[in-house]
């Protein structure tokens, strides 16, 4: 017995030794200097590596350095409102613009731009205008475009539509009649990643763009209530009850991601005829399906409406990323440089490298050298183009709306809920 | 023994849960072999049209080394922290006789109640507070914490199995309390203490909540951590994620295939036998 | 060892076997200080947050600056929330289908398991590893299964129909049951399979002896002597069941619409994503409340907080 005392001893007191040496290595990799660093926080993705790229350049010439973190996606915004008022709050941050940075905006931590431009005015010039315009907030500038802009395209499956006999619609009518001779066929006529409940809304933001025009969801956002019960906006809702009705998305929408790469799979294997998904769609079945991407894949932008107040050139989308500072940064000069490299040559380059489209005016310039320089020039055009580019709803909201803007959009398609209440709920939602 | 028939019924129905079992880890293994174009293509029970260890080394190249080692670090530390503060408690609750131990033990069956996503907002301030945002110290502490409860209630159990002729033969030789808990408590502890070991160690290596809020840098990143991001920013890439997954079990399949009787044991345990 | 075969839980019968300890002053005898470490370390990182949660759920916070005093705003506005109420349900939907499922199931297979057959030993090992899996792992597994159009659901109409289990509140509920029965019946299997071990063997052969049938042993033996076991097995399920959290964020994000959105998780989305940490806090408070009552009764159906008391009131 005693020997099996020892033992155990020396196996508690080893394993507790143990544990505070391995505590105090963890604790010893992860203490960094603070004086002469500015911390840059990004949403983690794969397209990290241009950032990264960047953060180095910088670092060459500069005594200040920059050091990059990455939160990884889903847990983005969560992570930043946590931090930003701590410690630990970066100086300079990745987000959405819009409704995702006015809270900060309004608790006074972010930095306005205007020294910054006053002094470099291509931190504003050299950016195409209606992207710029995203992260202004209360009339000043809060954000320089940091990523690619990503208007929301309607891609198809060329291949179904010929074997269906059909062309892409270029108005909701033919897009109602396209439907129908899709499902005659026992074709899923379009594919939506339901599950994830953002690809849903984008249906929304174009049927309310091309009924009403984008200032219906302007005023929305800015707290007119009203707008949600108007005419325009109870006949945008018809129309989306009608595709539905028709089987537009079949049956199982709900249960298929476009995150879990369900929904681009429909399309590319030709169990779907159509997607209204994001730019980055693109990149998203070059890796998966090569082939299908150089021999059937279709992308154009979404009909138009008879009789509507949007003009058909709008997009919808996610305008850019932006980096904005916090006020309380103990180097503005240095993070002032960092910014200027956003509309640099090697900037430019890097973003077209890894498939994203930057949004500087020297973007042109380069765009033969893009990984896919027809479909580059296609977006950069339909945005320079674009009268207007409505950013996505739930980024123009504050992120408290989320949540509830999320589940209206769902719950209406899937019958849940009716027009009366989907008006109900948008009308509860927290201004910007 | 007593059983002779065969019992066909249960056999069939061990046979059912076979495969609802067997299933899904069949589909994940082999999924990992597959490209994710054979994967859309063919089914997840559809056979393979050939085989490719890619996705096992694009994991690999992401970072899942560093996960790992994270990860045992805070297993190693948490099962640490466990064995130091609870078997001492569990034996005062046994044999103390003041009223406040007694409260102590309730307080503890009590925590068996707090979920740890309860407790998460200011769990951040006061990591955050302490200076230990983003750093392994700042998971380990609170997950030792929530391990806790179940490891008092499973090692108190034990430790009244410990007659009381025992303890008496020992403090007529004039043993301290001390070595009373050295030599007679935690030796015929054994038992309890594998399962503390076992359950507080599962805790840490599935830790979920604690590193998802309480950690930010890929230095500090542990593998569940690693397989959520990863599904959060490969997510198209099934084959790939379940790579990950599989990746993320070889450590403890390891474990299991090693010193599977002492696991089972130990979990047998938290039922207090 | 053979001592060990008595449940710990089973009171009454520890009594007639041995004489307990006897309470005292004396040498030998661990005071407080024994305690202390762990009590503090737990005081610190379990239940000075929790207080700190009953405190910020009379707050309005968003995260930035401080929190403003919101007396009782946070709860009347919950008790008007048809989503909470809603949530409470559904989180004692998902524990009662739990117990549910998983009581008889891992019985079942526990006692079958029992058995020291050689092919059982072997299946046994197999049954186990889903625990090895983290829940993150099994959630992310089981919704690359699950996918309607590229997963199990599209190569088996027959079963699944559209496939649209996600889509429909009873088919999101199921899987997260499903799902977690899949996970967790190893580990309550195994309780059951060493429970069923330590009845002792007379029991059987006398029972053989009176010719009772298989059955009839195992209803009559068999599962009365698990009664132990069944508590203990109930609530690991009850406050896993209540506090489900990873698979719904991972599987379902409480969709359809709110048709997952139980407790734990509705708690998350108010703290994570809509930032009003005043309310999540009170939805957490309130779960806590339900959760500590419930296995509070439990506890006291079990006999875990009399043990002390029948122990050494003898």
């Amino acid at each position: 017995m005693k020997r099996h005392a020892r033992l155990l001893r020396t196996a508690v007191v080893g394993g507790a030794s143990l544990a505070m040496t391995l505590s105090l290595a963890a604790c010893g990799g992860s203490a960094d200097g603070d004086s002469g660093t500015i911390h840059v926080l990004v949403y983690g993705d794969a397209t990290n590596k241009v950032e990264k790229q960047l953060v180095d350049t910088f670092n060459k010439t500069s005594k200040v350095k920059a050091v990059l973190d990455t939160v990884p996606g889903a847990d983005y915004q969560a992570k930043l409102q946590t931090i930003i008022s701590g410690k630990q709050a970066p100086d300079v941050f990745f987000n959405w613009g819009g409704g995702s940075i006015e809270p900060y905006v309004d608790a006074g931590l972010l930095k306005p731009l205007d020294d910054f431009i006053a002094e470099d005015p291509g931190l504003k010039a050299n950016f195409l205008p209606s992207v710029f315009d995203t992260a202004v907030v209360d009339g000043k500038p809060y954000g320089v475009p940091m990523r690619g802009t990503q208007p929301v395209l309607l891609f198809s499956n060329k291949k179904v539509l010929q074997d269906a006999g059909v062309t892409t619609p270029r108005t909701w009518d033919e897009l109602l009649a396209t439907v129908g001779t899709l499902k005659a066929k026992g074709i899923t006529p379009i594919a939506l990643g339901g599950g994830d409940k953002w690809p849903t809304q984008m249906w929304f933001q174009y049927v309310y763009d091309r009924v009403a025009g984008p200032e219906l969801f302007e005023k929305a956002v800015k707290g007119d209530k009203e707008v949600w019960a108007s005419a325009d906006s109870r006949k945008a809702l018809g129309m989306l009850e009608e595709l539905i009705d028709t089987g537009a998305f079949g049956t199982n929408y709900d249960s298929v991601k476009f995150t879990d790469g369900g929904s681009p799979a429909l399309l590319a294997t030709g169990k779907a005829a159509f997607e209204l998904m994001g730019s980055w769609e693109y990149s998203t079945l070059q890796d998966a399906y090569p082939d299908f991407v150089k021999n059937d894949l279709g992308y154009g932008t979404f009909p138009t409406v008879e009789g509507g107040k949007g003009d058909a050139r709008n997009v919808a989308g996610n305008t850019n990323n932006f980096y904005s500072v916090l006020r309380t940064t103990e180097h503005p000069e240095a993070v002032a440089e960092f910014l200027k490299l956003m509309y640099s040559d090697e900037f430019v380059e890097a973003q077209l490298a890894v498939g994203n489209l930057p949004t500087t005016t020297n973007t042109p310039e380069f765009l033969d050298r893009a990984a896919n320089p027809e479909y580059s020039k296609y977006q950069y055009d339909l945005v320079k183009e674009a009268p207007a580019f409505q950013l996505s709803w739930d980024q123009a909201f504050p992120p408290a709306a989320t949540t509830t803007l999320h589940q209206a959009v769902q719950q209406f398609f899937n019958g849940q809920t009716d027009t009366d209440s989907f008006i109900a709920a948008m009308q509860s939602l927290p201004a910007a | 023994m007593t059983r002779k028939r065969p019992n066909y019924l249960a056999g069939l129905g061990s046979l059912v849960w076979l495969f609802v079992v067997g299933l899904p880890l069949y589909v994940m293994l082999i999924a990992t072999f597959r490209t994710r174009a054979d994967y859309a293509a063919n089914g997840p029970l559809g056979l393979p049209d050939d085989l490719t260890l890619d996705n096992y080394l694009n994991d690999l190249d992401d970072g899942f080394a560093r996960y790992f080692l994270n990860t045992a670090i805070v297993t190693v530390c948490v099962v640490g922290i466990v064995l130091l503060l609870v078997p001492p408690l569990a034996y005062a609750i046994v044999r103390s006789d003041g009223k406040a131990t007694g409260r102590v033990f309730r307080l503890f069956l009590l925590g068996l109640a707090i979920p740890s996503q309860a407790v998460i907002v200011p769990m951040f301030y006061l990591i955050n507070e302490a200076g230990l945002y983003d750093n392994l110290i700042g998971v380990i502490l609170p997950t030792a914490a929530f391990a806790m409860p179940v490891c008092v209630l499973v090692l108190t159990g034990v430790m009244r199995d410990i007659t009381s002729e025992l303890y008496e033969a020992m403090t007529v030789d004039g043993a301290s309390t001390r070595r009373i808990f050295l030599q007679l408590v935690l030796p015929l502890s054994r038992s309890g203490l594998s399962t503390v070991v076992v359950f507080s160690a599962l805790q840490a290596w599935n830790g979920f909540l604690f590193p998802l809020v309480l950690t930010q840098s890929s230095q500090n990143k542990v593998i569940t951590m690693g397989l959520y991001d990863f599904q959060t920013e490969h997510g198209v890439d099934i084959p790939g994620l379940l790579a990950a997954v599989v990746l993320s079990v070889i450590p403890i399949l390891l474990v299991y295939l090693f010193a599977r009787r002492a696991l089972v044991q130990g979990l047998m345990g938290v039922g207090g036998k | 060892m053979t001592t060990a075969t008595a449940s710990a839980a089973d009171g009454e019968k520890t009594r007639n076997r041995r004489r307990p300890a006897r309470p005292g002053a004396g040498p030998g005898r661990p005071g407080f200080a024994w305690a202390a470490p762990a009590a503090v370390f737990f005081g610190l990182f379990a239940l000075v947050p929790l207080l700190l949660v009953a405190v910020l759920s009379f707050t309005r916070w968003n995260g930035l600056g401080s929190p403003e005093f919101a007396g009782l705003e946070n709860w009347s506005a919950l008790l008007d929330d048809p989503v909470m109420v809603k949530s409470l349900w559904l989180s004692l939907v998902l524990t009662v289908l739990g117990v549910a499922v998983q009581t008889p199931l891992s019985i079942l297979l526990g006692v079958w398991a029992a058995g020291h057959q050689r092919n059982r030993a072997v299946l046994s090992a197999i049954y186990f590893v889903p625990l090895l899996l983290s829940i993150t792992a099994v959630s992310v597994l089981w919704r690359a299964v699950l996918d309607p159009n590229f997963g199990i659901p599209a190569q088996a109409k027959w079963l699944f129909g559209d496939g649209n289990l996600f889509g429909v509140q009873a088919g999101a509920l199921g899987v997260l049951v499903f799902v977690s029965t899949w996970q967790f019946t190893p580990l309550h299997t195994l309780l059951y399979q060493g429970a069923a071990r330590a009845v002792p063997r007379v029991l059987y052969q006398a029972a053989q002896i009176d010719g009772a049938g298989r059955v009839r042993q195992f209803f009559h033996i068999t599962l009365p002597q698990l009664r132990n076991t069944v508590v203990t097995s109930t609530i690991l399920m009850v406050v896993g069941g209540l506090t489900t959290f990873d698979t719904v964020l991972i599987l379902t994000q409480g969709g359809p619409g709110t048709d997952t959105t139980n407790s734990a998780y509705y708690m998350y989305q108010k703290a994570f994503k809509s930032f009003d940490f005043g309310t999540a806090s009170a939805v957490a408070l309130l779960l806590v409340l339900v959760a500590g009552l419930v296995s509070l009764v439990m506890v006291r159906l079990s006999g875990y907080d009399r043990m002390r008391s029948t122990l050494e009131g003898v």
